[in-house]
């Protein structure tokens, strides 16, 4: 089983047509990531992190190379099984936390299931994980406006894992967080990887990558060092 | 099921959040849902109305000279010396009629009258005494009157009654002011309202003289503008109909008289007022377009405000289908909100013009007219949803990353 990379990036390279010229966002880029590995992305601005995170994602696909996810190549795939597949493989932990501003908490957190279901959730698990995560009943009524950014970002978390997805992709969970908070959020992280999850986090704070076990420096599109 | 959607929730609260806005976009969708339900109620109610009263008068053949075919070229026929239906025809009518009718021989003109100093102008019928009570009646509110009217006395119509605050007793002068003789007759009854009927005699606005005298002011004598057959029988009016057909009009290609009945009055009458009534109401259907642009505008601003959570959205595996769905809704509300204030108004406004415009809501309530309001209504929702598919298509189609990174 981990014989197969869960996540296998084969000379991908992503450019994009801009007035001024064509920019190489991530240049004939190889990575395998197998399963159950905790990973730090790290480079600084332009590096090519947050294309490689969307790339990952399955937001976009590459200009030339392949990109398999659970053995499949995205570019072969549908629309539709792409979106699927976001719902399903991949939870989203974003910097800007972006929960749905017009959901209470509860509801942001039940979204994912109603996707993949097509009805109401009546399992309790948005419950149940909105309690791991340290949300109490009362909070999760609230609107996201009304929550403290850690208190977002737990929402957020919550929300990412409700559909069990195998890959966590976790763009500067931290950033937008006090430092004591942000500690707090990586802890709850460590602890989905022990649980099994692959957790994929682009950072540009060293003391955030040393959670990792193993972290990919991007300079200019390329992988300097892993 | 709706309500248990998750999107349909997501666009209950888009537009609660913009509460005033949307309102404003769904006051067109009012206007329009108004416009088209009151429209084709008014019409419809006088079409129903028009067919009662014409119904009323369904027992009665009208025979009248065709002095159009009947004229030479450049042939103008005036009121008092145009040959009208002749004594022979009207012996052979007689005969014809028998006993299955009522025979009442009519002569009328336009005339003008004057009251005081007041003038007028309306019909003027000359009718035997005898025949009067056959299909008038009098209304004695008015005073104590009678419809034995001898050569110096006149019957003079409800509404004119009215304009002219008539009563029993009152002097009425046939013909102008500029006229060189102006006979006075006394009024001797104020006739019951008869509306709009089928058998061309209209005296709400007319007046009713002894048919003697008629002729001897006018002229004409034994040439009377229309005979009217009373049947007995309503379902032998057909038959009666060609009977008279036969007899009187021998030569085919030019017939002498006109034959004709309510029947044909009605479907004359109603198809002319429903191409006004569908008239009208391709009017309000234009005000529906208008509106139609502004739900389009508001949908529009609706999406470009909610980029990022359609980033959001599409980022965390929502469907396509999905996110048209939300706006789709978010339009469908729309109309909802606008088709039902429309509806509820255009019931209270539908039933104060019928009530204004025809003077009775009694027909305001049968399905033909009352229908006109879920019909409207549903255009109304309709329009909406067409409005708000461009915006919903586009929204569905944004790109996720872009759309993540708007602000």
């Amino acid at each position: 089983m981990t014989d197969t990379p869960l996540i296998q990036l084969v000379d991908v390279t992503k450019t994009y047509h801009l007035e001024s010229g064509d920019f190489t966002a991530l240049d004939h880029v190889f990575l395998d990531i197998k399963e159950n590995d905790f990973v730090a992305i790290m480079g600084p601005s332009g590096s090519g992190k947050s294309t490689m995170m969307n790339q990952l994602g399955i937001l976009d696909v590459p200009t030339s190379g392949k990109l398999f996810i659970s053995g499949r190549e995205v570019a072969t795939m549908s629309n539709l099984e792409r979106t699927h597949m976001r719902r399903d493989t991949i939870g989203y932990i974003f910097q800007k936390f972006y929960l749905i501003p017009l959901l209470s908490a509860y509801e942001n957190v039940e979204y994912p299931l109603i996707l993949k279901y097509k009805k109401r959730d009546t399992s309790g698990k948005a419950s149940v994980l909105l309690e791991q995560v340290g949300i109490d009943k009362d909070m999760s009524e609230h609107r996201p406006t009304q929550l403290s950014g850690g208190q977002q970002q737990r929402v957020a978390i919550a929300r990412a894992l409700v559909n069990d997805p195998k890959i966590l992709l976790c763009d500067e969970p931290t950033g937008n967080l006090d430092s004591r908070t942000g500690y707090q959020i990586m802890d709850i992280v460590c602890g989905l990887h022990k649980e099994g999850k692959t957790v994929i986090l682009v950072t540009h704070d060293p003391k955030i990558a040393e959670y990792a076990h193993r972290t990919i420096r991007l300079v200019d599109g390329r992988i300097a060092a892993s | 099921m709706m309500k248990g959607d998750i999107f349909f929730n997501l666009s209950l609260r888009s537009v609660r959040l913009n509460f005033l806005r949307s309102m404003l976009a769904a006051i067109g969708i009012v206007i329009g849902v108004v416009a088209i339900a009151s429209m084709g109620m008014l019409g419809t109610n006088m079409q129903l109305e028009v067919k009662e009263q014409l119904s009323a008068t369904a027992n009665t053949i009208v025979i009248s000279s065709d002095t159009v075919r009947m004229g030479p070229p450049g042939f103008t026929p005036s009121s008092s010396t145009a040959s009208g239906v002749t004594k022979s025809e009207l012996t052979k009518i007689v005969s014809v009629v028998g006993s299955n009718g009522t025979v009442i021989p009519i002569y009328s003109t336009d005339g003008e009258f004057t009251i005081n100093s007041l003038a007028g102008r309306g019909s003027i019928y000359g009718i035997d005494p005898g025949d009067i009570g056959k299909f008038l009646t009098l209304n004695q509110t008015y005073g104590n009157g009678t419809i034995d009217i001898g050569a110096g006395e006149v019957l003079v119509g409800a509404d004119l009654a009215d304009d002219f605050n008539l009563k029993v007793g009152t002097r009425i002068r046939i013909g102008s002011f500029t006229s060189s003789s102006r006979p006075e007759l006394r009024i001797a009854g104020v006739l019951q309202p008869r509306g709009t009927v089928a058998d061309g005699i209209s005296t709400d606005n007319g007046i009713v003289v002894n048919s003697q005298w008629y002729t001897d002011q006018f002229g004409g004598k034994d040439e009377w503008t229309q005979v009217n057959v009373i049947v007995k029988n309503v379902d032998d009016i057909s038959d009666i109909e060609s009977a008279l057909d036969a007899k009187i009009n021998t030569n085919a290609k030019t017939p002498s008289v006109r034959i004709t009945d309510a029947s044909s009055q009605l479907a004359t009458e109603t198809s002319t007022l429903s191409t006004v009534t569908t008239f009208i109401m391709a009017i309000g259907g234009i005000s529906l377009l208008v509106a139609a642009v502004s739900i389009f505008n508001v949908m529009m601003m609706s999406v470009s405000e909610r980029i990022q959570e359609i980033g959001i959205l599409l980022s965390i595996g929502t469907e396509k289908g999905e996110v048209r769905r939300m706006f789709l809704y978010e339009a469908f509300i729309l109309g909802l909100l606008g088709a039902g204030i429309g509806g509820v108004s255009s019931l209270l406004i539908g039933y104060t013009v019928v009530d204004a415009m025809i003077g009775t809501t009694a027909y305001l309530f049968q399905p033909a007219s009352i229908l006109y309001v879920p019909a409207a209504m549903a255009v109304g929702v309709v329009v909406c949803v067409i409005s708000g598919m461009y915006p919903a298509w586009r929204a569905s189609n944004m790109d996720p990353i872009d759309a993540l990174r708007s602000e």
